[in-house]
């Protein structure tokens, strides 16, 4: 069982406003973009060789251990997150801390990056006022 | 949504890339950062209870964080004694990602300069940084106006 700590949603949206206000949109681009290739360099090489379905593992497992309000389903081949009640959101406003003003930007990007490295291409249309998001994920070209 | 269960890795990764952009400089001004805009909760809980306080806090923290430590609280003193962090054994014995070599430096900016604005004398030990073994010890000075003190009764 992973241990979780959600007040490290708190300290990653600290580091999204330095960040941006540092060195903008192209810097949180850049560090994303960077990070989610050596972070999650797994689940990358699992999605190319297995698919979404490894996908969907992954966020099955991330917002269960985060008690997120979600779905995962497929429709016509594209996996589908819908995310009702983001957990990290949820917890930054429940305990407090500042929302960096681009912190969803930060779930395009990863995803995007993820996506690149293993064929396949993705969507999100985020509330981040509401702490909302649906994200779809299907293989390149298709 | 990066969880918080992979978020270490990430810190590490950011702390990498500012020093590629902007020095180690850059680092410390972001771990002065979240010391400064942060870390309110912690300054409330030592600005209530004191050394009691810095117990219940890092309780909570370490607690859902999880490794291997042991707190110990006197009168007079608060003293972390960790034996295997697991934010450190994330960053350099798992493998996952290539590591910041001075991770463990945030430590010693985060919290020492935010304990002494209370009146504490406070020392930060890295031991061994790739095993994860640090200490903090956390002293009230005798007759210092610490929130301790303000909590002693007439």
């Amino acid at each position: 069982m992973a241990n979780v700590h959600k007040d490290f949603h708190g300290a990653l949206s600290f580091g999204i406003q330095f960040l941006d206000e540092q060195y903008g949109m192209a810097g949180l681009e850049e560090f994303f973009t960077r990070a989610a290739k050596a972070v999650y360099a797994q689940l990358i090489k699992n999605l190319r060789e297995r698919g979404l379905e490894a996908l969907k593992e992954h966020w099955d497992t991330v917002f269960g251990l985060e008690d997120g309000d979600f779905e995962t389903r497929y429709e016509d081949g594209v996996l589908v997150l819908d995310v009702r009640t983001c957990p990290a959101v949820h917890h930054m406003r429940a305990n407090n801390y500042r929302v960096a003003d681009h912190f969803c930007e930060h779930t395009r990007i990863v995803n995007e990056a993820i996506c690149a490295g293993a064929g396949y291409a993705c969507s999100v249309e985020y509330d981040q006022e509401a702490g909302r998001c649906v994200q779809r994920f299907w293989r390149a070209g298709a | 949504m990066i969880s918080c269960i992979d978020y270490i890795y990430v810190y590490s990764e950011l702390f990498k890339y500012l020093e590629e952009r902007g020095g180690y400089e850059k680092v410390v001004e972001l771990w002065d950062g979240i010391r400064e805009e942060f870390l309110a909760n912690l300054r409330e809980y030592v600005a209530r209870d004191g050394l009691k306080g810095m117990y219940a806090y890092w309780s909570h923290t370490l607690g859902e964080e999880g490794g291997r430590h042991r707190m110990t609280l006197y009168d007079d003193m608060f003293v972390i004694d960790m034996h295997d962090c697991p934010s450190a054994k994330k960053v350099f014995r798992e493998g996952r990602i290539e590591p910041y070599p001075k991770y463990c430096e945030h430590c010693p900016v985060l919290y020492p300069p935010l304990l002494r604005e209370f009146g504490y004398d406070v020392e930060y030990h890295i031991i061994d940084c790739e095993s994860g073994q640090c200490r903090l010890v956390v002293r009230k000075p005798e007759g210092a106006a610490t929130p301790d003190a303000r909590q002693a009764p007439p």
